[in-house]
């Protein structure tokens, strides 16, 4: 057990550093949501940048600073749960993973991804827009974008936490449509009268 | 203990006398069972004393009895501030509408000599009773202001304790004296009901909102065709009455959801240190990032060749994205004969940037309009949308003395060799079209 | 003689579509009426349109206190407003709903005014400047989506401006270079970039909204002139006073719709239906994501354009323009049968395209590979 975990920190490491032909870090992740979800997604759910780790661009590993290459290194080498991992070449959502998991997890749900939103907390929503991450994870929806979500989770999510304001639109609403009828009502009325007056005033 | 027998004995007290004398009158004397009607001595008074004072006791008691009836309900209303802000408002307009209207009602009854052969001790002291109680109320929304949200956890659960019959007086037993006296008040008017013209409030004339007026007509055909016609006028005049209600009802519900947040919109965002920072990360790296896109142009205008990076970094399954001359994406693989192949990546269709994995038939994809274009010969596959192949860049290949080892023209033409120079001590370079060299 | 009758028909002409004796406040506003048939719902959607128009002109504003058209801050700014304004993200999203409603609104209307002939003598200026109002609402589209600068917004533009181009292959000679000129002078640029931001900024917020407003009020101006057209064959049995009766009716209208356009605004965000990595800052230099597509009230020009050969399309979309601004002659005795079916067709080509192109696409061109 221990060569093997000191191995595979020095593995990860020289897969960030060669060109390799993979330039996403861990394609079966993102194979596995867009075939599940039929959304289609980018390395940006859990990475920084949108095309992964590889190249020159902010949050990949071609611009780090040395402050950012260690904690990288750090990251690289939290293989057990529990690590408060800050690593810059992940989003929120993907040093939560790495914390909650530990890359040893990680690497064995490469195998087979469909289980990892099980393994996620069921409650935790980092977006707060009212859909928890591992399934925001199986809908192929982005869990740091609280304008991003399967729409009708969304509408009902929002609809039930903006119940004030809505009620009170419609409150409004009716309130003004009761007073359009009434004086629509009064027009007509009005109308009436005057008619009866000039029909009235016609006779000798 | 005074506090024991005022909260709770009192309360049990007040509702058996109540029940008890209401039937009890209603079995002796029903024909007294009336608010004792003064309007034919003296109605102007009256009207601006009783209308008041009904219309305004009515919508605290319904805001008081939301309360008691839906505690969970009206919890939640009030853990929101616009919905607190207005429960408040409408109760303490309300509120003091009443005892505007009490007032009125109090020195018509002390100063016309007509209404005061009729008025009775317990009127008067009727009178005082409610007088003091929605004093005690108004006092109580002025001082400890939102009792709508407090009440829920102190008053409410009290009444709910008396119903449920396990009084618990130590939920109010802490509030001020104003608040008390205003509970005790209550359970004094609710003693004094049996005995007292209050009584009328048990037989409302509910029937009154829903039937047709009615609408009596002299028998003469002139006067009743003018007396329907008056109605016309009257009626409409009621329904614009009606109608302006609901705008201004609608106007001042919008305004009062709109205004504020319209304040809070111009008034711009106020950030915590550690938001700001993330901000401003983002905006300078879009800066630098648009500085660099700057760069890169300048460089294409300045120099005839343009470093890609080593031949080693190629590979033959996926593509090295950079900027070519045009300032348009292209891509570099290693060919089959390990020198470089560079092709431009700008879809020959639409201009979207071509994929850079190259599948098992040697094609690389545009995702925009699903076009494969072959890279050896940059040709796209029959039926695509795009029609034109992608065109070959020209690339010089420098050893690390900087010698020329090898570049290919615009002809397409490959001139030179690697010479057995390893890859890695290899630099590929992108060269500007020769024709607009020259 | 001949000049002499030409100017004298000319002066006819004007004077039928311009009637002197009814410019006043009498006939165009106490007196106009709105007749009552069974098609008369269509006489709300005009209406509706201009209420949408209104929360575009609000709205817009609004998001002009922040948005900052330059292509390194564009994306941050509008993140910017979503993220950290107060009710930034409602004004958006109400800015986004707004126009796609505005838009159904503009077409029903187009197709509904249509059907009931409103495009008969004397009414043709009011039909000419209703396909002018129609491009404009297009133009807005247009324009406006490429203002966020994320990659849908500036890779669909590049397709939208890159098929100008395409044009030139079926020019013969000099004239296959004018497309390409055409469309750098828009862009103001070889690729789209700054210039073409900067461009798109100040058409969206300043010309489109002049033009805009001195059609429409030609438009209202020669409604309110000649009034509603009849809408059905036999003369309608009621008329409605348009001042006070429809003009009331008419903001009830506006109510129902402004509580419908607050609930979407407020609940579902116009974005949550694409994916999220099409609402990315663009990169000029990283890959395009999947799906690049126009706003769906382009798809009725979009799939037939990926399906079809690019010259039937120019041909295609050519004939139906001219067809548009010549409604008033050719359908001048074209009876209103006739029309509400033609009408009809219309709608369901267009209703077909925005909600099955996609499937359409998938089925000639197999399985979206």
């Amino acid at each position: 057990m221990k060569p093997r975990e000191r191995r595979l920190p020095l593995l990860l490491a020289l897969a960030g550093f060669v060109w390799t032909a993979s330039a996403r870090a861990y394609p079966e992740f993102q194979t596995w949501i867009v075939k599940n979800s039929g959304r289609s997604v980018n390395c940006a759910m859990c990475h920084a940048h949108p095309d992964g780790p590889d190249g020159t661009g902010y949050g990949q590993i071609g611009r780090l600073t040395s402050e950012e290459m260690e904690r990288l290194n750090f990251a690289r080498r939290a293989i057990e749960p529990g690590a408060e991992v800050q690593s810059p070449i992940l989003n929120k959502f993907g040093n939560l993973i790495v914390s909650r998991l530990g890359m040893k997890k990680v690497l064995e749900l490469k195998l087979d991804p469909s289980q990892l939103p099980d393994t996620l907390d069921p409650v935790s929503d980092l977006d707060r827009d009212g859909i928890p991450d591992a399934q925001e994870l199986r809908d192929g929806t982005h869990p740091l974008k609280k304008e991003d979500g399967r729409p009708w989770r969304l509408f009902v999510n929002n609809a039930q936490r903006n119940l004030s304001p809505l009620l009170l639109t419609a409150a409004a609403t009716a309130a003004g449509l009761y007073g359009l009828t009434r004086l629509l009502h009064g027009f007509a009325c009005a109308a009436r009268a005057e008619r009866r007056e000039t029909e009235d005033s016609g006779e000798p | 203990m005074i506090d024991a027998f005022l909260l709770v004995g009192l309360p049990y007290l007040a509702l058996a006398v109540c029940v008890i004398g209401v039937i009890w009158r209603w079995k002796t004397q029903a024909f007294s069972w009336s608010s004792l009607s003064s309007q034919f001595l003296e109605a102007r008074q009256l009207r601006w004393g009783s209308t008041p004072w009904h219309l305004g006791i009515l919508v605290v008691l319904l805001g008081h009895g939301l309360a008691f009836a839906f505690p969970r309900v009206w919890e939640s209303l009030m853990s929101h501030p616009t919905l607190l802000v207005i429960a408040e408002t409408v109760g303490l307009g309300a509120g003091a509408m009443a005892l505007a209207g009490l007032v009125v009602l109090a020195f018509r009854r002390l100063a016309s000599g007509r209404v005061q052969a009729v008025t009775s001790t317990m009127d008067l002291v009727v009178l005082a009773l409610l007088f003091f109680q929605v004093l005690l109320g108004v006092l109580t929304a002025l001082l400890y202001r939102w009792g709508a949200s407090w009440s829920t956890t102190t008053v409410v659960p009290y009444f709910w304790s008396l119903v449920l019959l396990q009084p618990d007086s130590s939920l109010v037993a802490d509030l001020p004296p104003v608040v008390k006296a205003h509970l005790v008040g209550a359970w004094l008017i609710l003693l004094a009901v049996p005995f007292s013209r209050l009584v009328h409030v048990l037989a409302l004339p509910l029937s009154y909102l829903w039937r047709a007026p009615q609408i009596v007509i002299w028998s003469s055909p002139r006067r009743a065709a003018k007396m329907v016609r008056e109605q016309r006028v009257q009626e409409s005049r009621r329904e614009f009455l009606k109608g302006a209600a609901g705008v201004a009802v609608a106007g001042s519900l919008l305004s009062l959801g709109v205004l504020e947040k319209l304040a809070r919109f111009f008034q711009g965002p106020k950030l915590a240190g550690e938001m700001e920072t993330v901000l401003l990360t983002k905006r300078l790296h879009r800066i630098r990032m648009t500085a660099e896109e700057q760069a890169l142009q300048l460089e294409r205008q300045k120099s005839t060749r343009i470093l890609i990076g080593r031949l080693s970094e190629l590979s033959s399954s996926k593509g090295k994205y950079f900027i070519d001359f045009n300032m348009a994406p292209a891509l570099a693989f290693l060919d089959a004969n390990g020198l470089p192949l560079l092709i431009s990546a700008k879809c020959t269709h639409l201009g979207c940037t071509v994929g850079s994995e190259v599948n098992a038939q040697g094609q690389i994809l545009c995702p925009c309009h699903i076009s494969y274009f072959t890279i050896t010969t940059g040709e796209p596959n029959v039926g695509a949308p795009a029609k034109t192949p992608l065109p070959h860049l020209e690339w010089v290949v420098v050893d690390a003395s900087g010698k020329d080892l090898a570049h290919r023209g615009s002809s397409g033409a490959i001139q030179g060799s690697l010479q057995g120079v390893p890859p890695e001590a290899c630099s590929v370079y992108v060269a500007r079209p020769t024709e607009e060299a020259s | 003689m001949s000049l002499y009758s030409a100017i004298k028909r000319a002066k006819d002409y004007a004077a039928e579509r311009f009637p002197i004796e009814k410019l006043n406040f009498h006939s165009m506003v106490e007196k106009k009426e709105v007749p009552v048939h069974r098609l008369s719902w269509g006489y709300y959607l005009g209406g509706a349109a201009l209420f949408f128009l209104l929360v575009q002109i609000v709205t817009g504003l609004m998001l002009l206190f922040y948005y900052q058209p330059t292509v390194s801050d564009a994306h941050a700014s509008v993140e910017y407003i979503s993220d950290y304004v107060v009710g930034g993200a409602l004004v958006r999203n109400m800015h986004s709903w707004s126009s796609s409603m505005m838009i159904a609104c503009v077409i029903a209307h187009l197709l509904t005014a249509f059907a009931m002939k409103a495009f008969e003598k004397p009414r043709e200026i009011t039909w000419l400047t209703g396909v002018g109002l129609l491009f404009l609402t297009f133009g807005f589209g247009f324009t406006g989506y490429l203002l966020p600068w994320n990659q849908i917004a500036v890779n669909a533009t590049k397709i939208g401006l890159q098929s100008i181009e395409q044009v030139g292959q079926y020019l013969p000679g000099q004239m296959a270079q004018w497309p390409r000129a055409i469309r750098e002078t828009i862009q103001g640029e070889a690729a789209v970039g700054q210039a073409t931001l900067s461009r798109f900024y100040a058409i969206h917020v300043i010309v489109l909204p002049f033009a805009l407003a001195a059609l429409l009020g030609l438009h209202l101006f020669s409604v309110q002139l000649h009034g509603m057209s009849r809408g059905v064959e036999d003369p309608p049995r009621r008329q409605e006073k348009f001042f006070p009766m429809f003009l009331i009716k008419d903001l009830s209208v506006w109510g129902v719709a402004f509580f419908l356009l607050f609930l979407m605004a407020l609940c579902l965000p116009f974005e949550s239906f694409s994916p999220y990595p099409l609402f990315e800052a663009f990169d000029p230099n990283g890959s395009t994501p999947d799906g690049i597509k126009p706003e769906w009230y382009f798809y009725f020009v979009y799939y037939p354009l990926e399906l079809l050969p690019f010259g039937v399309i120019l041909v295609g979309s050519g004939l139906a323009m001219l067809m548009l601004l010549l409604t008033p002659w050719l359908f001048r005795s074209t009876s209103r049968k006739t029309l509400r079916i033609l009408a009809l067709v219309g709608a369901a080509y267009f209703l077909g395209m925005t909600l099955f192109g996609e499937d359409i696409y998938h089925i000639f061109k197999g399985g979206g590979q």
